[in-house]
């Protein structure tokens, strides 16, 4: 506090030096100023109104604001605009350009800035102007280190008179608290409080370049959410849908936190024991926002809550430990949007209108970086911002990327949620271009499936006439022949069976020359199958493949010729018999043998045809 | 060279083996010598119940198995019952090695799954009203099965008729069916083949399919609930739904973000490789539990007077010490709860920790 004070008492003596050999600025004077000051929250917010009144002959364009270079260094955004109502009714209109300036002859430490007035103040005429500025890392905290049970006092600094290169008439200042607790505050004569509200003044008749400075201490317990750094970027993709990142690294701006973290207290008496911490954090995302997602490094955390209606979708993010002074923490949000509400069209040109900074609520963010990351294809990018930001161009390379997608980034350094508005990137897009990625994801199956087909069936042997290839070709002949073999060998045994069945007929209805019948038909086919069966194992005994094959398949033949004598002999026993009307076991001791051979012949018959079926 | 190596192996009393696998053959050589082996969880003999958690109906399905294993005893089914003979003591000494019991009894369990569903689909499937007959069946692939059932279940109908048609019609066939049953009993493979009753086959039979879905619906529960249960995120579920305790992964993402870092933190070695992840921090003793004289120190320094412990950690450059606490919400594994642990290991190595000093009644 002393040496705030020795400060500001130096700043007064240049002031009141400066005063002596101060010009006197182009004829305007204030004739009414309002000031407000909110100290409620972490960013401290000014609003004045002021009454200016051209005392000259000359027409004025231009009206100087003055701050102290203290304040000037943690102002982060100021707007002027013209107040054209009259009595009670106030109506702003657009914002008129500022601009920094540095005059000559001006007392040191203080910055001007100059507003352009759109049509000039004309002699004698009056205007009103709505000032509004705000501030970040305005409020001291002091004591700089508490424990965890006391209070959070910050102290504010300002000057009672309004600091301004024109004569004021009369002015007024009321500072508005977070809470009723006021430690001290300067006390000046016209000084009263009410409540959580202070009021300096009016004053009257002061010249330029007064200044009173006045220091109030106070209890803050709003939540120093402090951003070093935050990234975020803005993926369009044509498909639908805008995906937006957003990387935080946090610290809590308030005073620094000494001693031990009792979470027991902390959570029997949170009011008591860390009024200051920082518990949650609140984003207001666009509505229809879909897919959000909360994680750090470490995994997915999961305290959080998402309430979505019409308007906006609210999230509200509990960071994995309450924060207190000096302590960090970092997080990534993420959440998709549709396209539609964010991606026009307007001559020929594709723009994109989206909220600049993060949605955060009361978030003082040292380092913005915005990354807007187009569609591959992209050409003719421009930006056009409410404000003036850094920017310049990347490439980022992402799926399904040939050359990589352009990046348009800005940068901007001590940001509040004022800084929060729309914003657009134009840029030209054939329409042609989003068939790109269908089309390469198409075509590369598509070659994948045509190479496995040609693969499959081209014959990729080297020569006609190679041992393999004439081998194989020999191979599958002798296959084919065994093929035929065997049906022909099937054939014969249906043969057989058709014999037999003839047989069990005669039993039954003693048809002998039925019997007779079947026997010569089945002899003739027997015939005909022995004469096909000839040029085949010809065949099989001229081929060299056909050699460890060839024993089976004679084998085979030769049984099952033995199979069909033994069929006919015990077939025309049978007959024989039936024609003498022996008896009935007669007939079976006569055929027994016989039978016997029968069945062990067909066993090795059928295992050799299974034995020739599996090679 | 090989003979030193040779003459120290054979020096010491169990020719060098010792840690882990000795205590397999002694179990009480871990608590006697190296108590970090014996205060793992994972290392004591398991209980009856954790038996049956564990592999569940295979309990008294294995027995069965091991009996159809010695009908016929191949080499094959050898080496299933001695591996699950030696794989059932070993289970029994350290309760890890219920890895190793499971394919067994699974294997195990198969094959008497597996016989009892051949016996009872049998039976099932030559009773059958429309079960084929053999009598179009050339006599090379007649079945010898169904003659006997045929034998066996007189009652049925169309089945048992050919071959009471057959002794009729001997006179008027010409003994083909003679023929065909000394040929068919001459015939290698002839078992005596078990048949049981229709209606109690099909109860069999539903009640095994509805004992292995049981199976399977414990084995999923168990592989959710007591296999998958991730321990850095605790669950509890209260009137108000689910309740998330994130402690673990609050207090690893405050060491990362608030602390310097070379900062070192000093914890029980339970908490080392996700301190050493999550944190990204050095830490002093961690879950590779090599080192036991460093982890006896670590424990010394828990279980010592406030004066003590600080000269302790200070001599390991140690900024931060972590310890969980788990009365306020009624974590039951907490530091307190491995404390005596912390006192035994210590005392391992340093012997002027005394286990006895830290019990109330000493003969506890």
């Amino acid at each position: 506090m002393e040496t705030e004070m020795g400060f500001s008492r130096f700043a007064l003596f240049l002031f009141t030096i400066a005063l002596l050999s101060s010009p006197v600025l182009s004829d305007l004077v204030l004739s009414k100023v309002d000031r407000r000051i909110y100290l409620t929250s972490q960013i401290v917010r000014y609003t004045a109104t002021l009454r200016v009144e051209n005392e000259g002959s000359e027409l004025v364009s231009e009206v100087l604001l003055a701050f102290p270079e203290l304040q000037a260094k943690n102002l982060a955004y100021l707007t002027v605009s013209v107040n054209e109502g009259k009595g009670k009714q106030k109506v702003s209109t657009d914002d008129l350009p500022i601009e920094v300036v540095s005059p000559k002859n001006m007392p040191p430490a203080v910055s001007f800035y100059s507003v352009t007035l759109p049509k000039g103040l004309a002699p004698g005429d009056s205007l009103t102007l709505d000032v509004m500025a705000v501030f970040t890392h305005a409020l001291q905290p002091f004591p700089e280190k508490i424990t965890q049970a006391d209070i959070q006092l910050v102290v504010f600094q300002d000057s009672a008179y309004y600091l301004s290169p024109y004569a004021v008439k009369v002015q007024s200042l009321s500072v508005k608290l977070p809470e009723a607790r006021i430690e001290s505050y300067t006390k000046l004569e016209n000084t009263k409080v009410h409540g959580s509200e202070i009021k300096y003044g009016p004053h009257e008749d002061l010249p330029a370049f007064s200044y009173s400075p006045i220091g109030i201490h106070f209890e803050s317990n709003q939540p120093f959410s402090n951003a070093q750094e935050v990234e975020r970027e803005i993926e369009i993709s044509h498909w639908g849908n805008v995906q937006i990142t957003e990387h935080y690294k946090l610290i809590h701006g308030g005073a620094q936190s000494k001693g031990e973290f009792s979470r027991l207290d902390f959570q029997a008496r949170p009011n008591v024991r860390g009024a200051s911490a920082i518990r949650y954090l609140v984003a207001t995302l666009p509505p229809r926002a879909h897919s959000v997602y909360y994680r750090d490094e470490i995994g997915n955390i999961s305290t959080s809550h998402l309430w979505s209606d019409s308007k906006k979708t609210e999230l509200l993010i509990e960071p994995r430990y309450p924060m207190f002074g000096g302590w960090r923490t970092a997080f990534t949000i993420g959440y998709g949007l549709p396209l539609q509400d964010f991606l026009f069209q307007s001559e020929g040109k594709r723009f994109l209108n989206i909220t600049l900074s993060s949605p955060m609520v009361e978030l003082v963010i040292d380092k913005l970086i915005v990354k807007v990351v187009l569609p591959e294809g992209s050409k003719d990018i421009s930006v056009s911002t409410p404000f003036p930001v850094k920017q310049w161009q990347e490439t980022k390379i992402s799926h399904l990327d040939i050359d990589g997608r352009p990046v348009v980034v800005l940068e901007k350094t001590n940001v509040v949620p004022e800084h929060n508005k729309y914003f657009q990137v134009y840029y030209k897009f054939n329409k042609l271009s989003m068939l790109r990625e269908p089309l390469m994801l198409i075509s590369g199956f598509f070659f994948l499936f045509v190479a496995c087909i040609v693969y499959t069936r081209a014959d990729i042997s080297i020569s006609k006439s190679s041992a393999s290839y004439l081998a194989k070709q020999q191979w599958e002949e002798v296959q084919a022949a065994i093929q035929q073999v065997e049906s022909i060998i099937n054939r014969c045994l249906a043969t057989h069976d058709k014999l037999e069945a003839s047989l069990r007929d005669l039993s039954r209805t003693g048809d002998v020359q039925a019997c007779k019948a079947a026997r010569k038909t089945a002899d003739g086919l027997l015939k005909d199958l022995s004469k096909e069966l000839k040029p085949l194992l010809a065949f099989l005994q001229s081929s060299p493949s056909a050699s460890q094959i060839l024993p089976k398949v004679e084998d085979l033949v030769a049984k099952e010729k033995e199979l069909q004598e033994r069929v006919m002999t015990k077939h025309s026993t049978v007959v024989d018999a039936y024609e003498r009307k022996s008896a009935g076991k007669d007939i079976e001791n006569r055929v027994a043998l016989q039978q016997q051979k029968i069945t062990a012949l067909k066993q090795e018959v059928d295992d050799l045809m299974e034995y020739i079926d599996e090679i | 060279m090989m003979a030193v190596l040779i003459a120290l192996v054979a020096s010491s009393p169990t020719k060098g083996w010792s840690g882990r696998s000795l205590s397999l053959l002694d179990p009480t050589y871990a608590s006697k010598y190296i108590p970090i082996i014996a205060s793992v969880s994972e290392h004591q003999p398991p209980t009856w119940p954790s038996y049956f958690m564990d592999i569940n109906v295979l309990a008294f399905l294995v027995p069965a198995g091991i009996i159809a294993c010695f009908s016929p005893l191949s080499d094959a089914s050898s080496f299933v019952v001695l591996y699950i003979v030696t794989s059932v003591y070993f289970s029994g000494v350290m309760v890890r090695l219920m890895l190793v019991l499971a394919p067994a009894a699974c294997i195990l369990s198969g094959i008497a799954l597996s016989q009892a569903f051949d016996v009872l689909a049998r039976s099932i499937k030559f009773q059958l009203p429309g079960f084929p007959t053999n009598s179009e069946v050339d006599a090379g692939d007649s079945n010898p099965i169904t003659v006997e059932a045929k034998n066996n279940a007189p009652k049925t109908d169309k089945t048992g008729e050919p071959s009471k048609d057959r002794p009729s019609r001997k006179n008027k066939k010409k003994g083909k069916e003679q023929a065909e049953r000394p040929s068919v009993k001459g015939k290698p493979e002839k078992k005596r083949l078990l048949v049981l009753p229709m209606g109690a086959s099909i109860l069999a039979l539903l009640l095994l399919v509805l004992l292995s879905a049981f199976y399977v619906v414990h084995s999923v529960w168990a592989a959710a609930e007591a296999y998958s249960a991730p321990s850095i995120v605790l669950t509890s579920y209260s009137h108000d739904g689910l309740h998330v305790f994130d402690d673990f992964r609050e207090a690893y993402a405050w060491l990362s973000h608030n602390t310097d870092v070379d900062h070192k933190v000093a914890s029980w070695w339970d908490y080392g490789y996700q301190t050493t992840a999550m944190a990204n921090r050095t830490v002093i003793v961690d879950n590779n539990t090599w080192n036991n004289t460093h982890i006896a120190t670590v424990g010394t320094a828990m279980s010592s007077p406030e004066k003590a412990a600080w000269e302790i950690f200070n001599s390991l450059d140690v900024k931060y010490v972590l310890v969980v606490f788990g009365g306020l919400v009624g974590y039951p594994s907490d530091d307190i709860n491995k404390f005596l642990w912390m006192v035994r290991i210590g005392g391992g190595v340093f012997p002027h920790i005394k286990e006895p000093d830290y019990l109330v009644n000493s003969f506890l």
